[in-house]
């Protein structure tokens, strides 16, 4: 009886001991997880989380650069709010990301359709579309203010030479912002790469089926291909919605500076403008939480208007 | 490799940054037991501008062994700027830096440049007599010296010899009037293919509130209602109106000046060097640039005259901050480089007409062996030079203002818009009565 009972006392201490152990293991888990995430963590909290609150408690106060904050309340943004160059940056910076995103998206699908294949020499053409995404963004931005030359550059002897009116792109106001919104559509590669490898993961099973249903291209694209992407496309539309808003400074501060008039006057540029050249910094920062909310909004638009992320299935 | 192995590594690279001492740049050796001072000084400029300041600051360092000076050169002006706010919402704001009193009003409203009265006052080396009071005027604010003056340049008119050789014209004269001005340009511009554009324009010139004025006080016009205490634009006036009609008419009716397209395509200054362009307006700050011209000859002309004789200061100085924890040794290079030492360094660049009278009246600015032959023009428009405003809010009207110019000398908004636009866009930048 002594001896089972010592049993039992050995087989419930090695129990106790392995789920010792295993305990140990997921805190050792842990441990490795949180250390390997600390530097990222840190960065984000001090690059990223700390400005952010810093800008929304600027976007309070009165701040000249030279002297501490001043708590004004509300002043700044009903200052902003009355100047019409406030409005014209906000008109044209959702005139932009309106058009730039979905362009960008569009684009990516495109190419992703053609390019999805292995066939022979289509990696070439797939760097090809990458390319303009790996150029950093000044030199793009001297790239495309040479093609949008108005008298030597290669966009209007290109119109030349077919025949069609050659434009003054960055210098008229009807088409300053159209040429930005242009420009801004070739940096694709990644939203194609994404959805290349969407569609590879589509199983074949399904085109195999609807080519013995007889089914057109349009009709496997429009209800096998579009609903199985559904969610790629809103994430890249999501993405891209915010790269654009972020990636505007650019061109505007190397190409346009806002003009012709203040017709390329996005907020971005104006924002900066207000901190850096009239020592404004609280009303930049009021600009910047404005900008954060209409960003959201329109985010939260987009989610809404497309029904949130669709087909939830694994692909 | 394992998730042990990516551990291992992390905390060894982690390890290993945490172990690396940032190398604090080096100072010259002083002599053991000296205290050695270092300052920063804050510039813009071209490469040239920079090899003028280094060589400045090693004639400095000669006399001064115990003072070193970081020479920090932003060449984009906007970028300085930018730099210097930077730099003062971080607090640690270049010891001296150069920079045009047109951009100073916010920096002398929120107190951040410390005064030089009391050094000046002091000093036995410089004395503000022997300045050009049109300069030191410029950089004074409630009563006091705020900066000292490096130079004290104007717009004057650069012309291609050669193209005037060409078409038979007479080099400009000292008191042409502005019909003269504008017959000139229409003459050497020139459509040589036949194809409806120019290929050589008469004139090039910036369309800003910096290049109008000039012409706005020749014709009695005014910018600012009230000098003394502004309280909104005066562009309305009938002669600031007739000076701007005037000056936009260069480009929208005579078509002297490349329109909006060809200055896209290729800027005025480029074009000036390339030889396709007759006169081009800017200030002294050209001359190092034009110096490398060897396919034609080039010289320098006064402003074209209207009513009266005027035009305006372009200078830059230097400044204190008064947040700099080394002030003594700051002015005292300030002080060196106001002296005649420091001035004739800077005047063998071409760059800047110096803001001592006898050394801009000397050979080392007037040297008849260097381009612009006629560097004296600089020095006859200093009796009719005017400065613009020093207010904390130039620089918002300053923008405002050129913005609607560049509209109406490139056809965007007819004159009478431009300036109601720029009264009504500007009205909240000027203090309320």
């Amino acid at each position: 009886m002594q001896q089972n009972e010592g049993l039992l006392d050995s087989v419930i201490l090695r129990k106790k001991i392995l789920a010792f152990w295993h305990n140990r293991h997921v805190s050792s888990y842990q441990l490795e997880l949180g250390l390997l995430l600390t530097p990222f963590l840190l960065g984000t909290a001090v690059l990223l989380l700390l400005p952010m609150l810093l800008t929304i408690f600027l976007a309070f106060t009165s701040y000249n650069a030279f002297t501490p904050p001043q708590w004004n309340g509300l002043q700044n943004f009903i200052t902003i709010f009355q100047r019409d160059v406030f409005w014209i940056a906000v008109r044209n910076s959702l005139v932009y990301v309106s058009f730039s995103a979905p362009l960008q998206l569009l684009g990516a699908l495109l190419l992703a359709l053609l390019l999805y294949h292995q066939r022979y020499g289509v990696r070439e053409y797939r760097i090809a579309a990458f390319l303009p995404s790996v150029i950093p963004e000044v030199a793009y931005a001297l790239i495309w203010l040479w093609i949008f030359n108005p008298l030597y550059g290669p966009l209007n002897k290109l119109l030349g030479w077919v025949g069609l009116p050659e434009q003054a792109w960055l210098v008229n106001t009807a088409t300053a912002l159209p040429s930005l919104i242009f420009m801004s559509c070739f940096r694709l590669g990644e939203g194609m790469f994404v959805l290349i490898a969407a569609l590879q993961g589509i199983p074949p099973a399904y085109f195999q089926a609807a080519a013995l249903d007889g089914g057109s291209r349009w009709q496997i694209l429009r209800h096998i291909i579009l609903p199985l992407l559904t969610p790629w496309l809103l994430l890249l539309l999501l993405r891209d919605i915010l790269l654009s808003t972020q990636s505007s400074f650019a061109p505007v501060y190397m190409m346009t500076e806002g003009g012709p008039g203040y017709a390329t006057m996005l907020l971005p540029y104006l924002i900066y403008d207000e901190a850096f050249s009239h020592f404004r910094l609280g009303h930049a920062a009021s600009m910047l939480l404005v900008m954060f909310v209409v960003m959201g909004i329109l985010l939260w638009l987009v989610y809404r208007l497309l029904g949130g992320w669709g087909y939830t299935d694994e692909i | 490799m394992s998730r042990q192995q990516v551990l291992f590594f992390s905390l060894l690279v982690a390890f290993l940054a945490a172990c690396t001492t940032i190398q604090a740049p080096t100072s010259p050796v002083a002599e053991e037991g000296a205290v050695f001072t270092e300052l920063t000084f804050l510039i813009s400029g071209d490469p040239t501008d920079q090899t003028a300041y280094q060589t400045l600051i090693d004639a400095f360092s000669t006399e001064h062994t115990d003072i070193s000076i970081n020479l920090i050169n932003i060449p984009s002006g906007g970028d300085f700027r930018k730099r210097l706010a930077a730099d003062f919402a971080a607090g640690t704001p270049p010891d001296v830096f150069l920079i045009n009193y047109r951009h100073l009003g916010h920096f002398f409203a929120a107190n951040a440049v410390e005064p030089l009265t009391d050094y000046l006052a002091a000093s036995t080396l410089i004395r503000t007599d022997d300045y050009y009071a049109e300069a030191l005027t410029a950089f004074q604010w409630q009563g006091k010296q705020m900066c000292m003056p490096q130079n004290i340049s104007s717009p004057v008119v650069y012309y291609n010899k050669d193209l005037f050789n060409a078409a038979g014209i007479a080099y400009p004269s000292d008191d042409w009037h502005w019909d003269e001005f504008v017959t000139t340009a229409q003459a050497l511009t020139q459509d040589q293919d036949g194809d409806g554009t120019a290929d050589i324009y008469g004139l090039g010139m910036e369309a800003t509130i910096v290049r109008a004025a000039p012409f706005i006080w020749m014709n009695g016009g005014e910018i600012l209602d009230d000098e003394a205490a502004p309280a909104g634009l005066a562009l309305d006036s009938p002669e600031s109106k007739a000076a701007l009609a005037w000056f936009v008419g260069l480009q929208t009716e005579h078509h002297v000046v490349p329109n909006a397209v060809a200055e896209e395509a290729e800027s005025s200054l480029s074009r000036f060097v390339n030889g396709r362009m007759a006169m081009f307006v800017d200030s002294r700050r050209a001359v190092p640039e034009f110096r490398l011209i060897e396919s034609f000859d080039w010289d320098v002309a006064a402003l074209p005259v209207s009513q009266q004789r005027a035009s305006v200061l372009h200078s830059d100085a230097f400044c204190m901050a008064a947040a700099g924890q080394q002030q003594d040794a700051t002015w005292a290079f300030i002080e060196f480089a106001s002296g005649v030492e420091g001035q004739t360094i800077l005047a063998q660049t071409g760059r800047t007409v110096p803001s001592r009278k006898a050394l801009a009246e000397s050979e080392s600015f007037l040297d008849p062996n260097a381009k612009p032959a006629n560097s004296r023009v600089f020095l006859d428009a200093v009796p009719g030079m005017r400065h613009l405003p020093l207010m904390a809010t130039w620089s918002d009207i300053e923008g405002i203002v050129s913005k609607h110019i560049e509209n109406a000398f490139y056809g965007i908004e007819t004159v009478d818009e431009a300036i109601e636009a720029a009264n009504q866009q500007s009205a909240e930048f000027f203090p309320v009565p």
